[in-house]
């Protein structure tokens, strides 16, 4: 009956579920994985020469893309083990010794009915990696796999961000509407199955 | 302060107001309804780099060639393969969904002794026992392979016999090879330089022989053309595939075949329209026109068209004695167009019978049609890959399926040139699993292994020097440099083709025009050459998903 | 120059074998289940079997490959879909449908005057293991959604990629290779780009023995047929003729 009373403890409801849903919800819906084991982009890069995003991640004969390279790409240098960390341990015995593959977690793993063509974008539309992939190619950490727990897919789809307002300008999610505005910005029309199989 | 339960209900006013502002209910319903497109029980296509790579399908004694996409390491589609010099890029229909055979809920997987689960230990045992005991025979579906080779070892070690069950298309040339001692398999039809073909309910472009050989020769030279280069004509009682699209198709009443071809025969002897003097059929033209169905006229008519539009060949779809006789007085035989001899180099299949009474164990290979009952009272080894229904074999062995063993692939029965293609082993077998060849490889390790078998044909291909080797390029044999450089193409699909050898040389002693031996047939309205016991599961499209094709077409499966 | 995908198919030629309806069942992870009939089945590509529908030694027979006939006028499927979930590609001429967008009320089947539309009436299984033979270029739908033919659009796909890798602008036509088309032991069916006039596609369409079906409805189909054969043509009147049922 008092009014005040009433707009308070409703204000503390109204607070509540924003904070809820802006902070809580966030963390809650993802799940948080870790790569079976720590690869670091930086150190390959650094070190063994590796300064292309293609020499691993290539483009084959036919215009498939590789993605994630398989274990022939590492045992080429890590068939036995080559430095002191933990981490290599565990791909030389664990992976490389069993011939096993390594089960990386790919955090830009799109749905089957879509189809992207790396060679499309990379040859004919001359984008850069980091367009789409920023600057993990560069980075001395491994990155967290965070999991929707309800569609399932990796959390870069959708966006860091979880209202998918882009404060910094940059590039971040990978759905349709992604596609689309880059599209629409370099005016390449293509039809559904143009990227849907 | 007491909270009272005004205070809740305006709280969760607040609350569900404030929700509204926050992207829970929104991003709630988005990945609802994606997880709705992603149950669990939809399989996923496995992703992983894509191969292609050339070999020769085994199912049928015809050896198209085909070409098999290969993804994550499991056969994902196959196509027909366009260097393969007789199967010219086509499959039967049921080629192009072979790939998924290995997966049929049929697939035998375990060892089976009278119906109870086995072992491949103890088949072996009881297998050497009943080796020790007596004589073995050993039944083949597809002679003329590497494990052909290796079975006629075995059992000439081991003092028992070696038999085959002959296809169709095989058991059609055998009656010229009884009149003229060339043993079938040295025989083909020069179908490319036929003006006219007679099929008597062979079903020409509907399952006969290497699908692509005679489809692509008739759609080149045929196929809606007023005045065709080849003409097709197709005699058989109904309304078949092929008699739909043959040039002319003669309604024979049913069981009648025999009686027509020696009206044809008469004919053509009477009004000395061939060079042949004999053998006169018994039948006057009257009695052929009234057991056949068709009337003397048209029997005239077509008799002088045929040897008009020579050269011309009939060809049978069984081994009725009566066609063959036809083909002898139209001089067919040993001549361009018509029967010739391939291959000096060739075996006989032809025997008295299939088992021989005093067998102590029969093992049939999986090549044999699961419908071939061996008439014996011995212990029955059954090799095959998938369950063919009731049988009387005392043990079901599983064999590998589709593409999981390395084979070689002889001659298709009814071709003019020689040809070998091997099939290498692109798919993993399942682990219970074992050839008949192996199976003999352990009770006789001194056998030489199907691989070697090989290997020595690839030598003797290149010593020959004859031929040339059909892969994205034709290359003589002669230009190869080693047998090594020879085996390794083979291994990876290139067809080897031999040189066509002169048509002469067959030649039919038939004092008598010869009985009517055959009984009436099925027609062969389909996919006629299929050995497996079981269709692929995409054979539904044809058999039930449709009314293309009949049910009671549907072979066994 | 633009890209108009069509087929040519010779009536004179097929023999009614089915190999395309296999080949295309396979390439487009189409499943086979043991409930589905004539009526309920899924085949993209149809062969018909049609009569003249006389007996004896009279009959006669033709073989019809029925899939989706690509309208490029008005088509019918594209106008009624409540959920944009068909389009007719500018770009290549075909008319893409999104079996992942539909939501299954069937409108477009209805509006098919070719009937050549059909539906998932269940969810596709496949016998254990039998999986890993699915075509990853395709994906699998689940019931309750259309589907038709779409011009075997996984090897466009391959066909674009393989050109962009090697820096080319234009696919090689003998890279795009619709299944049906490759199947076809006569080479009854031709594929090709009918807007190109000096390709043999665009030339067999203009010929004389070349008909479309019901061509009267003004769909434009980009499909067409021939036969030399003057009952065949009579059968364009029809969605596909008198269809042969055996009892």
């Amino acid at each position: 009956m008092n009014a005040r009373r009433n707009a308070v403890v409703f204000g503390l409801g109204l607070a509540t579920a924003l904070l809820a849903g802006w902070l809580a919800f966030p963390r809650a819906l993802y799940t948080r994985q870790n790569q079976p084991l720590a690869f670091l982009h930086k150190t390959h890069a650094g070190k063994s020469g590796y300064a292309e995003c293609g020499q691993c991640h290539a483009l084959r004969e036919d215009g498939t893309f590789g993605g994630i390279p398989s274990l022939d790409t590492c045992t080429s240098c890590h068939s036995e083990r080559m430095g002191t960390s933990a981490d290599e341990a565990v791909l030389v015995d664990a992976y490389v010794k069993t011939g096993q593959e390594v089960p990386w977690l790919i955090y830009s793993r799109q749905p089957a009915n879509v189809w992207f063509s790396h060679a499309i974008h990379v040859r004919r539309a001359n984008l850069a990696c980091t367009e789409c992939h920023s600057t993990y190619g560069e980075s001395d950490q491994v990155r967290i796999y965070e999991k929707n727990r309800i569609s399932g897919y990796s959390r870069d789809i959708w966006g860091h961000s979880i209202s998918r307002i882009h404060f910094s300008g940059r590039h971040d999610g990978m759905k349709m509407n992604d596609c689309e505005d880059c599209h629409r910005r370099h005016q390449v029309q293509v039809g559904c199955l143009g990227c849907h199989q | 302060m007491k909270i009272t339960r005004r205070d809740l209900l305006v709280w969760s006013a607040g609350a569900t107001a404030g929700l509204v502002f926050t992207p829970v209910p929104y991003k709630l319903l988005g990945d609802l309804s994606i997880w709705t497109q992603n149950f669990p029980w939809i399989p996923q296509p496995a992703h992983g780099p894509v191969d292609v790579k050339e070999s020769s399908c085994t199912l049928c004694p015809n050896g198209c060639g085909m070409r098999v996409r290969m993804a994550a390491g499991w056969p994902v589609g196959v196509a027909g393969a366009r260097t393969n010099p007789v199967s010219r890029g086509a499959l039967c229909p049921l080629g192009f969904a072979a790939h998924q055979l290995n997966w049929h809920p049929l697939r035998l997987r375990t060892v089976r002794h009278r119906g109870q689960a086995s072992s491949w230990e103890e088949a072996r045992t009881a297998f050497s026992k009943a080796c020790a005991e007596g004589p073995i025979v050993i039944i083949d579906g597809y002679p003329g392979r590497a494990a052909s080779q290796h079975f006629e070892n075995f059992v000439q070690k081991q003092h028992g016999v070696y038999r085959v069950v002959l296809g169709a298309e095989s058991r059609a040339l055998t009656p010229y090879e009884k009149w003229s001692g060339v043993p079938a398999a040295a025989l083909g039809y020069d179908l490319e330089n036929a003006r006219t073909i007679v099929s008597f309910g062979a079903p020409l472009l509907d399952g006969w022989s290497t699908p692509g050989r005679f489809t692509r020769l008739w759609a080149e030279r045929a196929a809606g053309m007023a005045e065709p280069q080849l003409r097709l004509i197709q005699i058989e009682p109904s309304l078949s595939r092929t008699a739909a699209r043959a040039w002319q198709w003669l309604a024979i009443r049913s069981g009648g075949q025999a009686a027509f071809a020696a009206g044809i025969a008469r004919v053509m002897l009477e009004e000395h329209l061939v060079r042949a003097s004999g053998p006169m059929p018994a039948l006057t033209l009257a009695e052929s026109a009234q057991q056949s169905g068709i009337s003397p006229d048209a029997i005239r008519d077509l008799a002088r068209m045929i040897v008009a539009q020579s050269p011309a060949v009939a060809i049978a779809d069984d081994d009725d004695p009566a066609i063959a006789a036809l083909n002898v007085v139209l001089g067919a035989v040993g001549t361009s167009g018509g029967i010739v001899q391939r291959t000096k180099r060739a075996k006989s299949y032809l025997s008295a019978e299939p088992v021989i009474p005093s067998a102590r164990a029969v093992l049939i290979d999986s090549t044999v049609p699961w419908d071939f009952v061996p008439q014996t009272d011995a212990e029955v080894f059954r090799f095959g890959a998938w369950e063919g229904g009731p049988n009387k074999a005392d043990w079901l062995l599983p064999a590998p399926g589709f593409m999981e063993e390395l084979t070689d692939i002889p001659t298709a029965p009814t071709s003019a040139v020689e040809t070998y293609a091997v099939a290498p082993r692109l798919v993993k077998a399942p682990p219970e699993v074992q050839s008949a060849v192996q199976f003999l490889g352990q009770a006789d390790p001194d056998l030489m292994p199907v691989d070697k078998i090989i290997h020595t044909r690839c030598e003797n291909l290149f010593r020959a020097r004859t031929g040339t080797l059909c892969a994205q390029q034709t290359t003589p044999v002669a230009t190869i440099p080693s047998v090594e450089k020879l085996e390794e193409q083979l291994r990876n699909g290139a067809v080897w083709m031999g040189e066509p050898q002169h048509p002469g040389g067959v030649r039919c002693k038939l004092s008598d025009w010869p009985q009517a031996t055959r009984s009436e047939c099925p027609p062969c309205d389909s996919l006629a050459s299929w050995r497996a016991p079981v269709l692929p599961p995409l054979a539904s499209k044809l058999y039930q998903e449709s009314s293309l094709r009949e049910e009671s077409d549907r072979r066994n499966a | 120059m633009s890209t108009r995908y069509g087929m040519v198919i010779d009536l004179d030629r097929c023999t009614g074998c089915g190999a395309c309806m296999i080949a295309c069942a396979a390439e487009n992870n189409v499943p086979s289940l043991p409930q589905a009939t004539a009526r309920t089945g899924l085949t993209p590509m149809l062969v018909r079997r049609v009569s003249n529908g006389m007996e004896g030694q009279a009959r006669r027979e033709v073989f019809v490959p029925i899939l989706c006939m690509h309208c490029e006028h008005e088509t019918p499927c594209v106008s009624v879909c409540p959920q944009q979930a068909v389009e007719l590609d500018k770009g290549t001429g075909i008319v893409m449908q999104m079996p992942q967008r539909c939501l299954g009320c069937r409108y477009c089947m209805t509006a098919c005057p070719y009937h050549a539309r059909y539906f998932n009436w269940w969810d596709p299984a496949w016998p254990k293991g039998m999986e890993k033979s699915l075509n990853p270029g395709v994906a699998v739908r689940m019931r309750g959604v259309v589907e038709k033919c779409n011009l075997c659009h996984a090897r466009l796909h391959s066909a674009e990629e393989k050109a962009a890798a090697a820096g080319k602008r234009e696919i090689d036509p003998a890279d795009y290779v619709p299944a049906c088309v490759e199947a076809c032991p006569t080479a009854a069916i031709q594929f090709g780009n009918l807007a190109d006039k000096d390709d043999p596609v665009s030339r067999a369409a203009n010929s004389s023995d070349a008909f479309r079906f019901l061509e009267r409805i003004g769909t434009e189909p980009k499909v067409y047929y021939k036969s030399g054969e003057t009952w065949v043509k009579a059968l364009k009147e029809s969605v596909s003729g008198v269809e042969v049922k055996r009892g």
